[in-house]
């Protein structure tokens, strides 16, 4: 295994608000990795430490094994385009086109070309009469064609109608398992991107809540259904991560079972249904919020 | 977990050129823009140059030669350049970072970019200067490319300098601004200026309380038209070094 990004203990303050609060963790190269929270939960502000685009206030950061921080050989081999990314006023998206190859040398501007058909992204209106949506575009082509060895996708597809959206998926996908590289992409769009993740953090309030194997994480926990009284006798003493009730039946969410704990249920008469990430993602922060967030650590870490 | 060997840098002079084409990726307002502003408050001077000259009589001539040397035309042309340098890393400092620039090769190619623009437009002017002196301006007596504050007397390349010269200290000094105001907004602006008021208040408060402003001219007067440019460098080196200081510490914010 060949980590891409190694961080330890990383904080970044600004004031008394700790927008990234003592973070340790690591990516492996040629994984899509996803970076997963709330609005406002550190998720832009770590990838700018991560990009070297902003100053650490303490603990360290190791890209392709060196320190991103002004540092032209490992920041060559990386492509960051933010959800906010501002472009020169008086450019027009060729203008970004044109540019691109002088910073990556794994440009591919027929790729690029086939992503603006695809995108139908016009070439020659000016960057800040684009909508949302072209602009976005606009930051997908950039991060997709560059093909940059690690490539940061912040909340690429604001504005993105689901048909685009899916289209960005599915190159992304084509073009990942072609050309395999590392790819960081942050979004609170859970469920869309669940099947294309193959690890997942999640950051709460400046501090990683998750970090695992989406597969683990998936199989991390189960619904149970029927009736009331069946679930509770089956969950009593079990951990509750969330819980719905109409009339007589009970749906309850706990940690993921044993082989040997699902056939206990099914033979008390339950019914198992998984958990879509999202969902699992919602109430483990919640979680957090609640107790304290290495409690829903541990949780994970016992089921896995 | 092993660590990744990386594939070979690229070399720095490769890496400041990208930021330098990065400049030029969009010509119109960095090249183009500036001469068709150029070009059109100098044709709008001949006309009012030829309006005086058909309907004066040919005695006041070098009358109205010596007066026009004072316009103001040209002036735009510097101060607009400035305003070119904190527009342009206004809006490539956040963009260039994206693109994986680290912020030491942004400014030094920046800085180039800005020397070689100095050079382009010096050299524009000092051609337009030339001319209008063996034209005896424009055949209509006009001054605008020789008004007085580019200096009299003076050989193509000295007025080659005195542009040159002029145009650096406002990139600069541009620059500088523009690194405030990337690293601090609205708010470093306004202290920024505050801060600059404050000191040549001071100056001028200094060097008046010890009545040095006859040294001041005199110093000046010693140093000729080349001497007394080539003294503004001094503030455009400060200008763009501070200007790197306070950008290497800056990060991109998304307004």
């Amino acid at each position: 295994m060949t980590a891409v990004i190694e961080v330890a203990g990383l904080t970044r303050r600004y004031g008394t608000l700790a927008a990234v609060d003592d973070v340790t963790f690591s990516l492996e190269e040629n994984m899509i990795h996803g970076l997963l929270g709330r609005n406002g939960a550190g998720k832009t502000t770590l990838m700018q430490l991560l990009t070297g685009q902003e100053f650490a206030t303490s603990g360290t950061i190791r890209v392709f094994g060196q320190s991103p921080l002004e540092n032209a050989s490992v920041l060559q081999h990386v492509s960051f385009i933010k959800e906010s990314q501002r472009y020169p006023e008086d450019f027009k998206p060729k203008h970004v086109l044109r540019s691109a190859p002088w910073f990556f040398e794994n440009w591919d501007a027929d790729f690029a070309e086939r992503l603006v058909d695809d995108f139908r992204l016009p070439l020659n209106t000016r960057i800040k009469k684009l909508s949302r949506g072209q602009l976005s575009s606009v930051g997908v082509i950039v991060g997709l064609a560059s093909r940059a060895p690690l490539t940061f996708f912040d909340e690429p597809y604001l504005g993105l109608d689901a048909v685009a959206r899916q289209t960005f998926y599915d190159r992304l996908l084509e073009d990942y398992a072609e050309h395999p590289r590392t790819v960081v992409l942050s979004t609170h769009l859970i469920d869309e991107v669940s099947n294309l993740l193959e690890h997942v953090l999640v950051i709460d309030k400046g501090r990683i809540v998750i970090d695992q194997d989406s597969d683990s994480l998936r199989g991390a926990a189960t619904t149970v259904v029927g009736t009331r009284s069946a679930v509770d006798a089956f969950v009593a003493g079990r951990e509750e991560m969330h819980r719905d009730a109409i009339g007589g039946l009970a749906s309850v969410t706990i940690a993921g079972l044993s082989a040997k704990e699902r056939a206990q249920a099914t033979a008390a008469g339950l019914e198992l249904g998984p958990v879509s990430l999202q969902q699992l993602i919602i109430r483990m922060t919640n979680m957090s919020e609640h107790d304290h967030s290495e409690h829903s650590e541990n949780e994970l870490e016992h089921s896995a | 977990m092993t660590t990744l060997t990386l594939p070979e840098t690229r070399p720095m002079g490769a890496r400041l050129l990208s930021v330098m084409k990065l400049h030029f990726a969009n010509p119109w307002t960095t090249i183009t823009l500036p001469w068709i502003i150029l070009a059109t408050i100098f044709t709008a001077n001949l006309a009012i140059w030829a309006l005086i000259f058909m309907n004066t009589p040919t005695s006041e001539h070098a009358d109205i030669a010596a007066g026009l040397q004072w316009s103001g035309a040209s002036l735009y042309i510097f101060v607009y350049m400035m305003v070119v340098a904190i527009g342009a890393i206004n809006v490539t400092f956040p963009f260039a970072l994206g693109y994986g620039v680290t912020r030491r090769d942004y400014y030094l190619g920046t800085s180039l970019q800005f020397v070689l623009l100095a050079v382009m437009y010096a050299t524009g002017l000092t051609i337009l200067a030339e001319i209008e002196k063996a034209t005896n301006g424009w055949g209509l007596g006009g001054r605008m490319f020789t008004a007085a504050y580019f200096g009299s007397d003076l050989v193509w390349y000295q007025q080659f300098f005195v542009f040159f010269a002029l145009l650096v200290f406002f990139f600069f000094v541009g620059a500088a601004v523009a690194a405030v105001f990337v690293r601090w907004k609205g708010t470093g602006i306004t202290f920024f200026f505050i801060a600059l008021g404050a000191l040549v208040l001071a100056a001028l408060y200094l060097l008046t309380l010890t009545d040095s402003w006859p040294a001041v001219g005199e110093f000046l007067g010693n140093a000729g038209w080349v001497g007394t440019y080539a003294w503004s460098l001094v503030i455009t080196v400060i200008s763009a070094v501070a200007g790197y200081l306070i950008l290497r510490k800056a990060t991109p914010r998304n307004s």
